[in-house]
């Protein structure tokens, strides 16, 4: 049990350290880019009226001024670092002063039900199909899955998106194709806004779990008939074990441990957001976020996205290095 | 006489290939040999990578079943499919040693409760006096004790350890047949006799008899009391190990004894076997031949 705490105090200073050094390189990133984030809201706000020359420098100074941008970036990231510990990530620069935090806390929940729905729905399909196909490897339904799934697993995740668009949007158009609810609705616990926000979610739902299953059905697929050719299972078979058993205690919890990592890793990205499919299905999520926020320049913002994806990815992986030796006995004695 | 196990005219053939182009191989072809109630015996199996020995052992195994021919032990056949009643009934009489001692046990399971499971299974025991007995005993026959074992996972043991307490396992249903499938190709060779004559004292002691697959022809020599020589799906020569092995008749069995490396050889410089020999053992794989006794009480198949 004290291996087991100094190990996990370990993981969790590692975890730290990650967490560091990823937002300082996203820190580093964001205002080391060439849109400078004064000109942009300037760009923005001189667009539809003619200002004279005077109020436009005076609007630029104050802008500079307001953002602090004009101090040294040590200086800055000092402050910002003085912020996040705070758990203050700063007022967003292209909806300011609204705090940088409240559009990534909009965003979130729409984000991280889709991608953890459409995750968990290709973990747990992708890998029971594999892990059958593996064990019962002259199964025709199987074998014919197999193919399809190795079929998928190269096509581009946006022409998945796009073919499925034409198809239930302009040939059978039977599925809403944009946005995360209809128009006509209003936000709340009521069931039109329920089943809208639901028929919005099938169509970018189903985008990501066509070309996610392939993946984990092809790795268990894999897995499991390396393990199914191992003699402790030609032993159980031998000594009569329940057929359900041998696949669901020896050869699935066998096999699922390293796709448990990649679980974890792959829950942990769902922070990130997915840019593509929200682009493509014009979802409200952190991916459509983060594409706005980079091209306002507002780093503020970027950075707040960032540092939340970032943390979530280096708690999720300290998660995952918690549970494995408790999965694994071979990982224990080390 | 009654019979412990007896193998008659026993054939496999596997169908490989998918939609295009099926081939078939015939893995084990017309094979028979009968082992006796009364005499406990090792019974050697020698032949090379793809001779067929392991389909013909997984045959009696009841893991495959042949395409023809019929496996009955004690009387009763275990050539078709069976429930789960008789499979256990079976099971606690002929039990397997597999070759790589890492891959006999679940490495996510302790070997106790492997050890512990097993004597509930076919010993119907539950009390935990009982249990720890029965492991116990099984595992002093094999050099090892519980307090050993106890709690260990597959991967704290060495190579040699797992291999006793496979072979402990295997022991605890008191069978009187136990199908080793190379049980110390995988060992080191220092711990290599200690398992041999492991299965030596088994037979000598315990009275268990022993299907021993190899193709390690010193260790075959050392313990068997009846051999035969598979090529290529087909029993070639068979008889008294001493007898076989002293004098092979047939042309493989003569190769394979020729192509055990000695060190004179080794110092000598002298690795290849001669070619005339492998040509003429190669000659012979796929012609049918036919099985005939000779005065000495082997067998042996010749052509022609």
């Amino acid at each position: 049990m004290h291996g087991y705490l100094l190990f996990a105090g370990k993981r969790a200073l590692l975890m730290l350290a990650v967490i560091f050094f990823g937002v300082s390189l996203t820190f580093l990133v964001t205002h080391l880019s060439p849109i400078n984030p004064v000109e942009a809201a300037l760009g923005r706000m001189t667009a539809r009226s003619v200002s004279n020359p005077e109020a436009i420098v005076a609007m630029r100074a104050a802008l500079t001024e307001l953002y602090g941008v004009e101090a040294p970036l040590w200086s800055q990231y000092l402050n910002f670092w003085g912020r996040l510990v705070r758990g203050d990530l700063g007022p967003s620069l292209m909806a300011f002063p609204t705090p940088a935090m409240t559009l990534v806390m909009r965003a979130m929940p729409w984000t991280v039900t889709l991608l953890t729905v459409a995750t968990l729905i290709t973990f747990v399909v992708g890998n029971i199909l594999g892990g059958l196909a593996g064990y019962s490897q002259n199964n025709k339904f199987l074998k014919a899955f197999g193919i399809v799934a190795i079929a998928i697993q190269p096509v581009p995740y946006y022409i998945v998106a796009f073919i499925l668009l034409i198809i239930f949007g302009f040939l059978w158009p039977i599925l809403p194709i944009s946005g995360g609810f209809a128009m006509n609705v209003t936000p709340g616990m009521n069931w039109p806004y329920i089943s809208s926000v639901l028929q919005h979610a099938i169509l970018p739902a189903s985008s990501l779990v066509l070309v996610g299953f392939g993946g984990w059905f092809l790795g268990m697929r894999a897995l499991v008939s390396n393990v199914v050719t191992e003699d402790y299972v030609t032993y159980a078979e031998l000594a009569g074990v329940k057929k359900s058993t041998i696949v669901g205690g020896y050869v699935m919890r066998n096999a699922l441990v390293p796709q448990l990592t990649a679980l974890a890793m792959a829950l942990g990205g769902v922070f990130s957001g997915t840019v593509i499919t929200e682009q493509v299905f014009n979802y409200p999520g952190l991916g459509s976020l983060l594409i706005d926020a980079v091209n306002a320049g507002d780093y503020s913002l970027v950075l707040a996205v960032s540092t939340v994806s970032v943390t979530a990815v280096a708690i999720a992986i300290f998660i995952v290095d918690l549970l494995h030796p408790l999965l694994d006995p071979r990982i224990r004695a080390e | 006489m009654s019979n412990l196990l007896e193998v008659s005219n026993v054939s496999k053939r596997f169908t490989m290939g998918g939609l295009f182009g099926r081939k078939t191989v015939d893995a084990v072809d017309d094979a028979s040999l009968t082992l006796s109630a009364e005499t406990p015996e090792i019974f050697t199996i020698i032949g090379e990578s793809g001779s067929g020995k392991t389909t013909l052992a997984r045959m009696i195994l009841g893991l495959e079943l042949p395409s023809s021919g019929e496996i009955s032990f004690r009387g009763k056949t275990v050539s078709h499919r069976v429930g789960r009643q008789e499979r256990l009934e079976f099971m606690a009489n002929v039990q397997p040693v597999f070759q790589n001692p890492f891959e006999a046990f679940n490495p996510l399971k302790r070997i106790d409760r492997y050890l512990e499971s097993t004597a509930r299974r076919f010993l119907k025991l539950s009390q935990r006096d009982d249990l720890d007995g029965a492991m116990d005993g099984s595992l002093q026959k094999v050099g090892l004790s519980l307090a050993e074992v106890k709690g260990r996972y597959p991967h704290e043991m060495s190579g040699g350890q797992l291999q006793r307490a496979a072979i402990a396992r295997a022991l605890i249903p008191n069978p009187p047949l136990l199908v080793a499938d190379e049980p110390v190709s995988m060992v080191d060779a220092s711990l290599r006799m200690s398992i041999v004559n492991l299965l030596k004292s088994l037979r000598d002691d315990l009275g268990v008899s022993v299907i021993y697959i190899t193709h390690d022809l010193a260790t075959a020599y050392y313990i068997s009391n009846r051999l035969i020589i598979m090529q290529r799906g087909r029993i070639v020569e068979m008889g008294d190990a001493r007898t076989v092995l002293d004098n092979p008749e047939h042309p493989y069995s003569r190769l394979l004894k020729a192509s055990v490396l000695s060190t004179e050889d080794a110092g000598d410089g002298k690795l290849a076997t001669d070619p005339g020999m492998v040509t003429l053992a190669g000659e012979l794989v796929g012609r049918p031949g036919r099985l005939v006794d000779r005065a000495d009480g082997r067998m042996v198949r010749v052509y022609g």
